[in-house]
């Protein structure tokens, strides 16, 4: 095969010199960019819990594990970086006076507004704090999911409470999800001691609260589909109750360093760390479900029309041409800001030299999943006789190929 | 549609009764409260002459001791901060701040050829607000000398216990009297257990609720928090009093235009006698829930909190100048607001 580049973009598209693009010069904004990403991470994800849940068949054995993962992991970032407690505390403007944990109410709604889960906080007081989700772009994954990003909160509060003076403690509970789905997601955060409710397990975090009668529900007219930093009325800035303010800058890197998968795949790990997994069989099954997925995705015609216009491809290009699978990929990459190359890009092959490290946001099941995901992808969107493997890849890069193949054990 | 809590919007402030004791100790009796600020301490040779620069208010005429809020503002006159300046001595300034991170970076941009520095002294100290009718008796009664003869906004040196303090005479709830204790930070564990003592001997109590401290009390004597303030300047929000026009300061052109040619929004208070109300404050973190009088855009509520020396909802509205005057009637998220001076007791 040739290895030549067909005329199309400069091939450092997707390096930060120019917004995302496609191979036929559709402009993506990064308001789009943004929210794909988003979405796009989540659906890979939501493939990853199915693999979770046909590996640990029991909700709640799996339920535990990842609410004890995320508070673990959470609690590691704010014990083990330096300085990272202190940043936190001044970039959200928690005041000196301001004693225990309700802090953790500004660390959820920052969090929030970066990765465009848009809403509003109803109450935020030193026994009392609601916040209310109208979008959530994790709301497909699982309510395991919800159960432990209620977790990791809780334990970010319980972390920038060690930098404030002794106060109430507020458990973290949310009471809705999306994911359940609700029309919100609703975290209530309330001390014990000021609302008292029986002990529960952590992956209990669903409520009940002792202050349901003071929720306050909005009503789907007045819900909102787009974070402040995007938000005309909001003049495009986000800003908290302690005059935090932040614009859209701030959406990346959230949306490419936090999605579902960052709560499942280190569950898994420590799951095999600790003998009640196999690796193996944790890759065959994430194998498995992720080529089933990326398969199901352009399974109609109409999703690859929507993928022909959403990349600006021209009718010279035939539906049975591998470039289709490239040009979504780099779609894909340049969304997520990871660096690649490209080496062809033809009617006959598409080579990419991707960044590994970029792919794998510290973990290297990703990019397995990833790799699956899009060989399914591969089958569906151009052909059977067309797949996408691994080969060759350099230290440090994860080189794929889009190209015919024939393989009789497929 | 059924949804899955009843829209009911119980009000947050005026059944909780553990909110209303600890406001009413500060109107009634008396109140403490941690009440820490970060500060910031000033000097150099120049330090008069940049901090001059930084705000607009005079500094150079401040006594040692004495102090004064002012506004820091920037290029285009817009507050990007409210703070209290003290004048520790000739060449010693300290600043109450709560955005020290921001104020570094803006001192730094500032900073030019100026003799000047800073130092972040938050750690060295906690601070505790005794704030009420009771205040001086409670403060009487720990420090060595007699805080009677002390004014406003005049901070001295005194002694707790053997422990050197300050005492200044300030507060953020409106209180006639009210006073402000900086305490060594190591001495503070013990310094609590005295206050908590004694005002319960006094009828007071402890306010520990973030609400009561930074929202409640202050909204009732028309304070501002710095949140209210962002993205306006002083003429719109009344803090114009005081700025030094003879001097130079960051911001100043923009601020005389806009002084000349009238600031085009104001802030004007509300009360909603509805009690069980859902308005979004931008005191929450958003864009302010939208006003409308007669139908048309006129604002944003701009802080919602409680009375509850009047037991009624209140707050306050940025909006168009001119637009609103005291007795009008005004909707917000479908709640019925009646419009008045932004000071509530």
């Amino acid at each position: 095969m040739s290895k030549k580049i067909d005329p199309r973009l400069p091939k450092e598209v997707g390096t930060g010199l120019y917004p995302v693009k496609s191979p036929w010069d559709k402009i993506i904004s990064y308001h789009d960019a943004a929210h794909y990403a988003q979405r796009y991470t989540n659906v890979v994800s939501a493939a990853i819990m199915q693999a979770f849940r046909v590996l640990v068949p029991d909700y709640v054995e799996r339920s535990k594990a990842m609410c004890t993962n995320a508070y673990n992991r959470l609690s590691f970032v704010y014990e083990k970086i330096p300085g990272y407690p202190e940043m936190n505390a001044d970039q959200l403007h928690m005041h000196p006076f301001m004693r225990g944990n309700f802090v953790g109410g500004l660390i959820g709604d920052g969090g929030d507004e970066d990765l465009l889960m848009c809403g509003r906080v109803n109450d935020f007081g030193t026994y009392r704090a609601e916040k209310e989700l109208d979008v959530c772009y994790w709301d497909l994954v699982g309510t395991e999911l919800c159960r432990s990003t209620t977790q990791s909160l809780q334990a970010c509060a319980d972390h920038a409470a060690k930098l404030r003076p002794e106060g109430p403690h507020l458990e973290y509970h949310m009471v809705e999800a999306k994911g359940a789905g609700d029309r919100h997601c609703r975290i209530v955060a309330e001390c014990r001691k000021k609302f008292p409710m029986p002990e529960h397990e952590q992956w209990e975090c669903f409520g009940p609260v002792g202050s349901e009668d003071q929720i306050k529900f909005t009503k789907e007219e007045d819900c909102v589909d787009e974070s402040m930093m995007f938000r005309e009325e909001c003049d495009y800035l986000f800003s908290n109750g302690t005059n935090t303010e932040k614009d859209w800058r701030s959406a990346y890197p959230m949306v490419t360093m936090s999605y579902g998968a960052t709560y499942i795949l280190p569950t898994l790990d420590d799951l095999i760390r600790e003998g009640r997994l196999e690796n193996d069989e944790v890759d065959r099954v994430i194998h498995c479900v992720c080529e089933a997925a990326g398969k199901a995705t352009f399974l109609d015609d109409f999703a690859k029309e929507g993928l022909r216009q959403w990349l600006g491809v021209p009718h010279s290009i035939s539906k049975d041409d591998g470039r289709l699978m490239g040009g979504y990929l780099e779609m894909f990459l340049q969304s997520m800001r990871i660096e690649y190359e490209i080496e062809a890009f033809n009617n006959e092959e598409c080579i990419y030299v991707i960044d590994w490290k970029g792919l794998a946001n510290n973990m290297p099941k990703m990019v397995d999943a990833y790799r699956w995901f899009w060989y399914g992808m591969t089958k569906s969107l151009v052909n059977a006789q067309w797949s996408l493997w691994e080969e060759d890849s350099p230290e440090g890069k994860f080189r794929i190929k889009i190209a015919k193949k024939v393989d009789k054990f497929c | 549609m059924n949804y899955p809590y009843p829209v009911m919007y119980k009000n947050v402030y005026k059944y909780d009764d553990m909110k209303r004791a600890e406001h009413m100790a500060v109107r009634n009796t008396v109140g403490w409260y941690l009440w820490t600020h970060q500060l910031v301490e000033v000097t150099g040779a120049d330090c008069v002459e940049f901090l001059e620069m930084i705000f607009p208010k005079n500094i150079g005429n401040l006594a040692p001791g004495r102090e004064r809020y002012t506004t820091m503002l920037d290029e285009k006159g817009e507050i990007i901060d409210d703070v209290v300046v003290f004048r520790m001595e000739e060449k010693k300034f300290w600043i109450s701040t709560l955005f020290r991170a921001d104020m570094f970076r803006w001192f730094e941009a500032h900073k030019g050829s100026f003799d000047v520095s800073w130092t972040d002294i938050t750690p060295q100290w906690e601070m505790y607000a005794v704030q009420g009718p009771k205040s001086l008796e409670m403060v009487n009664r720990l420090a060595a000398e007699p805080v009677d003869g002390q004014k406003f906004f005049e901070m001295k040196a005194n002694q707790i216990d053997g422990v050197s303090v300050y005492i200044n005479r300030a507060g953020y709830t409106g209180e006639k009297l009210g006073y402000e204790i900086y305490f060594p930070k190591a001495e503070a564990p013990a310094m609590e257990k005295k206050l908590r003592a004694l005002a319960e001997e006094l009828g007071g109590r402890e306010v520990t609720e973030f609400q009561v401290m930074a929202w409640t009390l202050p909204c009732e004597a028309g304070y501002y928090y710095m949140r209210d303030l962002r993205h306006t300047n002083p003429f719109e929000t009344g803090l114009e009093g005081g700025i030094n026009w003879d001097k130079d300061f960051i911001g100043k052109e923009a601020l005389a235009k806009i002084r000349d040619e009238g600031a085009e929004r104001e802030v004007v208070g509300f009360t909603v006698a509805e009690a069980d109300i859902h308005i979004k404050g931008r005191n929450m973190g958003n864009e302010g829930e939208f006003v409308y009088k007669d139908g048309e855009y006129v604002g944003r509520c701009m802080k919602i909190t409680y009375s509850y020396v009047n037991e009624t909802n209140n707050g306050t509205i940025i909006c168009r100048k001119g637009a609103l005057k005291a007795g009008d009637k005004v909707t917000m998220h479908g709640h019925e607001a009646v419009i008045c001076e932004p000071k509530f007791i």
